[in-house]
């Protein structure tokens, strides 16, 4: 009992200050295995990419270097952007916070957009008021076009995964019907679908060189307004606890519907803010099929912010820093910008890793489950266990380039191929012959890439190493678990 | 099957070098508090947790568990507290799952080849229904094969979930807690099939913190305290309050002492009140009842005889299709939640994790549910914004006032125990000086300690003038805390009783819808 008395004993008085609260908060155990995770993906997916880079002939090292160069000689780039990176990443996370999944950014973008471009265009107000009221009218629009699919969620029970997708079409369908004819621009440029440039007085001025305009600011504070809105107001609280536990937020008297509406309202005006923005401070009218999918990013920002409206900034940042050195990467090193795109798709695939593993253990995947509960063997499997599914389909997929050349490498691959499969039929079902069979294709990975090298050139040797080094090294790991039965000793049993 | 003994350590010391021996076919009950170790135990038993040192030796095999699969293997089967069951699914197709059946004959051959073979055959399921009726026959328990699991009742889910484990032909049954979420009539028919298989030669292992199950069913009970073992006793040498100084570490009183209730004003009056549920059904029938401040009404029935869908109405959560209910002469029919909380209602929900709880908000962030959009929690213009500090303010002292066993206001409420847990769902609904508390099941799944704590609390409450309104399935705990019972059936309230004239018996018949005329005739038989 006396252990009872000393842990209930919490010191009433003290209060703590803001100091102590953000340091807690830094020292989180939880946020700095969030950070750890979220960097090791990084290097993890930049490793990947080498890998892949490699593989198809380009050097890494160069597209690495100038991919580094581009983004920090030019800043102003990154921040430009990541400015509609943030707002629609906002977007996604806030909604996520009600536990609401909100696919269409990219139509309430839309309609942001061509509302703020409808302002900007058609009134002639005083500078100042002009930009404001534009960027208003999105937002609004922007609100109403998330508000539609929240109250069918709310009392109509229409999934909002399954609405906001549809929206999101009807919204760039809508739009384009309305720049190729009703708000189409006439003369010179009659043949583009766009509508005519907006005012000058409705433009957001520059803040810095040529890329970077007052939409940052609005972006930065949306970041503070959204934290704030989130963590220190009613609202904030409400929308929380609707998409933690709605029925435990029933109970305190909270309303979920009306909450869960307000939530896809408010998601859709951050994304229609980030239409308008962009309009306004970078493109000066609006043109069919414009964005370059900066709502769909939103949803990658926001995973790999962690829905933290603060991860969310920093998430941009990067994909900015991605963006601006790509560019550079592709014209100077010759590496296609998709490359930037893969990168992208690789990060979030690992930062959500562990939330997927939980979402498949939750419905009763049992390889998720056992990676949960017992982590040494089920991951090194699972890797195993993937490596080879992927090294069959490169086995067969290069078979068939090799054959017309070489037709001893091509049969070569084709039984590292063929192996591979085999591994993975037995590893991902934890047969325990598994290990071995893996042993036997990465032995014929490596061979295939030793002799490939002497005959068809450096690619298909770092092919065959990069898939049968690790394998060697994950089978040996798992040996240790699965001893097969004729490396068993007596007495083992 | 013997000699069972291993460590299990970590950040928490779940098991300390237990060593457990059960012999084959009998009934051994594992006995503890929640977090004491039960389930760990039997989760290392069944492979799902790895253990960290220690043996496990099965038949004089010792045997090395890597997954479930492994324990199926050598016939260990576990029916876990919360089933594994997917609901859209038909009871055949969860019964199989994970060793889908083929045509006939192929099922039956072994070997590498066939293996292969067996993989990409077409699944039958005819034959497993078969088999799955004939296994459900044979041990009395009558289930359909086809129905699909979320139309099935919680007692006959969890058949389904035994079903399964004899399906892989298990002949040690891991029980965990099976008592928990069943009627008492379930409960009994749980007990028969039970006593079946032990006569079949079957090892069954109840792991249970309640006391009487033990002691009706098992050969022998092992008691664990603190992931130690206390010992292991036979049923004949030992009664419930052994039992229970065993697992608590201390005597234990099981009535509780109270002063004669001092009845005052009509708090709540409920007056024929229907309530459908949400499927449309006519749960309660015509409910009267009256709640006098300081005194606790107890509602006693099996559970699903519309008293989950009674307190839903009172507290505004589901409509009410007609009738009236008023909180001290005010009408609070149709309003909602928030509204019902303003009047000075609180409601301890029956489920703590469903509703009572945001098991990911920090304590601090769930003792304000309910009260956080009024001043002080909120603050500013048309009080919008929260006053963090006063959520921790509130909860430190709460947490002071109910003895919550925690480090730190911050963390999240899934990091309590479960009696943990309902203390801060009790402190937060008696904090906000209610009228009127509302309890549902306010001790389900507690051990003994915060059993007594509540039921002290809410005496304490009682003794203050408010006015309690007790909905428990556990007779015991009506009985002794109640000042008048009602007993609940088929949702109408089919009699009053005063605790200290009525009886045990009287009551259980009352429950299963027999009238008092039953229980004479039961007398002179």
């Amino acid at each position: 009992m006396t252990e009872n008395v000393e842990v209930t004993n919490i010191d009433i008085e003290k209060d703590d200050d803001t100091i102590t609260r953000i340091l807690r908060k830094l020292n989180d155990r939880k946020l700095r295995k969030q950070a750890m995770w979220t960097f090791g993906s990084i290097v993890l997916s930049l490793f990947v990419s080498a890998l892949i880079m490699v593989i198809s002939g380009y050097d890494p090292g160069a597209a690495f270097y100038y991919l580094a160069v581009g983004a920090i000689t030019q800043p102003d780039r990154i921040l430009f952007y990541a400015t509609p990176l943030i707002l629609t990443g906002l977007s996604v996370a806030l909604a996520f916070k009600c536990g609401l999944f909100n696919i269409g950014a990219e139509g309430q973008l839309y309609m942001g957009a061509i509302g703020a471009t409808i302002i900007g265009y058609m009134f002639s107000l005083p500078i100042l008021i002009h930009p404001i009221l534009a960027l208003l009218v999105g937002s609004l629009i922007g609100v109403i076009w998330g508000l539609i699919p929240g109250l069918l969620k709310a009392y109509r029970g229409a999934h909002e995964v399954v609405t906001t997708m549809m929206l999101s079409y009807t919204a760039i369908l809508f739009t384009q019907w309305l720049v190729t004819y009703p708000l189409k621009e006439q003369g010179e440029y009659a043949w583009i679908s766009q509508t005519p440039r907006i005012f000058d007085t409705a433009i957001l001025p520059n803040l810095y060189g040529p890329y970077v305009h007052w939409g940052l600011f609005i972006a930065i504070a949306a970041v503070v307004a959204v934290d704030f809105l989130i963590n220190r107001t009613v609202l904030g609280y409400e929308l929380r606890a609707v998409g933690q536990n709605e029925a435990a937020a029933e109970y305190g008297g909270i309303n979920p519907k009306r909450n869960m509406a307000l939530a896809l309202g408010i998601s859709g005006g951050l994304a229609g803010l980030a239409g308008g923005e962009e309009i306004l401070g970078t493109y000066y009218r609006f043109t069919d099929q414009w964005s370059p999918g900066l709502g769909w990013d939103g949803i990658t920002v926001a995973v790999l912010g962690n829905n933290n409206p603060w991860g969310v900034l920093a998430g941009a940042i990067f994909f900015g820093a991605l963006r601006a050195g790509g560019n550079t990467m592709h014209q100077v090193a010759h590496v296609p910008i998709e490359m930037v795109g893969l990168i992208q798709g690789l990060i979030v695939l690992f930062v959500a890793a562990p939330k997927i593993i939980d979402w498949l253990a939750d419905n009763g995947q049992s390889f998720a489950i056992r990676m949960k509960s017992e982590p040494f063997p089920a991951i090194p499997e699972f890797l195993l266990a993937a490596i080879s599914l992927i090294g069959g389909f490169l086995g067969f997929g290069y078979m068939f380039v090799q054959m017309a050349f070489d037709p001893i490498l091509g049969i070569a691959l084709l039984l590292a191929g063929i192996t591979s499969f085999l591994s993975f039929a037995f590893v991902y079902p934890r047969n325990e012959n598994g290990t071995l069979m893996a042993l036997l294709a990465s032995g014929i990975w490596i061979a295939a890439g030793i002799f490939g090298t002497v005959v068809a050139g450096i690619q298909v040797g770092i092919l065959g190493l990069a898939l049968g080094i690790p394998m060697v090294l994950f089978a040996i790991v798992l040996l240790r678990v699965h001893r097969p039965p004729f490396l068993m000793r007596r007495g083992d049993a | 099957m013997e000699n069972i003994s291993k460590t299990f350590a970590g950040d928490v010391q779940a098991n300390k070098n237990i060593t457990l021996r059960i012999e084959e076919g009998e009934v051994h009950g594992l006995l503890g508090e929640n977090g004491a170790g039960k389930s760990t135990l039997m989760n290392i038993l069944y492979g799902l947790i790895s253990k960290d040192s220690g043996r496990i030796i099965i038949r004089g095999q010792e045997v090395e568990f890597h997954g479930p699969h492994d324990a199926i293997s050598v016939g260990v089967g576990m029916v876990h507290q919360h089933f594994k069951l997917i609901p859209p699914l038909t009871v055949t197709e969860n019964v199989v799952l994970g060793m889908e059946p083929i045509i006939n004959g192929v099922d039956k051959r072994k070997g590498r080849l066939w293996k292969i073979v067996k993989q990409i055959l077409p699944i039958s399921y005819r034959s497993a229904s078969k088999r799955i009726a004939a296994i459900a026959e044979e041990n009395g328990m009558a289930i359909d094969p086809n129905a699909k699991i979320r139309d099935l009742s919680v007692g006959l889910q969890q058949r389904v979930e035994i079903i399964k484990t004899l399906y892989r032909e298990a002949d040690i049954l891991i029980l965990d807690e099976p008592t928990s979420v069943l009627t008492p009539q379930e409960v009994d028919e749980l007990f028969v099939t039970l006593q079946k298989f032990k006569d079949a030669g079957k090892t069954i292992i109840l792991i249970t913190h309640k006391l009487r199950e033990p002691i009706i069913l098992c050969d022998k009970i092992s008691v664990l305290r603190d992931g130690e073992l206390v010992g292991t006793v036979n049923r004949a040498d030992t009664s419930p309050s052994e039992l229970a100084k065993m697992m608590v570490g201390r005597e234990v009183v099981f009535s509780v002492e109270k002063e004669p209730a001092q009845p005052g004003n009509v708090v709540l009056q409920i007056n024929n009140l229907h309530v459908r549920d949400s499927r449309g059904l006519d749960v309660v029938n015509g409910v009267s009842l009256n709640v006098r401040s300081g005194e606790i009404y107890g509602i006693a029935g099996v559970e699903g005889n519309g008293q989950t869908e009674l307190v839903e109405a009172i507290t505004g959560l589901r409509r009410a299709t007609s009738g009236e209910i008023t909180v001290n002469g005010t009408d609070i029919t149709g309003m909602n939640p928030r509204q019902v909380r303003d009047v000075g209602v609180s409601h301890i929900p029956e489920d703590r994790h469903a509703r009572g709880l945001i098991l990911s908000f920090s304590i601090a962030e769930n003792v304000v549910l309910g009260k956080h959009q009024n001043p002080p929690f909120a603050t500013g213009p048309k009080n919008m914004m929260l006053d963090l500090d006063r959520f921790n303010k509130e909860a430190k002292n709460l947490v002071h006032t109910y003895s919550i066993k925690v480090s730190d206001v911050q963390v999240p409420v899934s990091t309590l125990s479960g009696g943990n847990q309902q203390k801060v769902v009790v402190a937060r609904e008696l904090s906000i000086n209610p009228d009127l508390v509302i309890a549902a099941q306010p001790t389900r799944g507690l051990d003994v300690g915060a059993t007594e704590f509540i039921h002290n609390t809410l005496i304490a409450m009682r003794d203050k003038g408010i006015a309690i309104l007790l909905v428990s399935a556990e007779l015991d705990e009506i009985r002794n805390l109640a000042d008048r019972i009602g007993v609940i059936f088929d949702g109408k309230l089919v009699a009053e009783k005063d605790p200290y004239e009525t009886s045990q018996e009287e009551l259980g018949l009352l429950m299963a819808g027999h009238g008092s005329e039953d229980l004479e005739e039961a007398r002179n038989v």
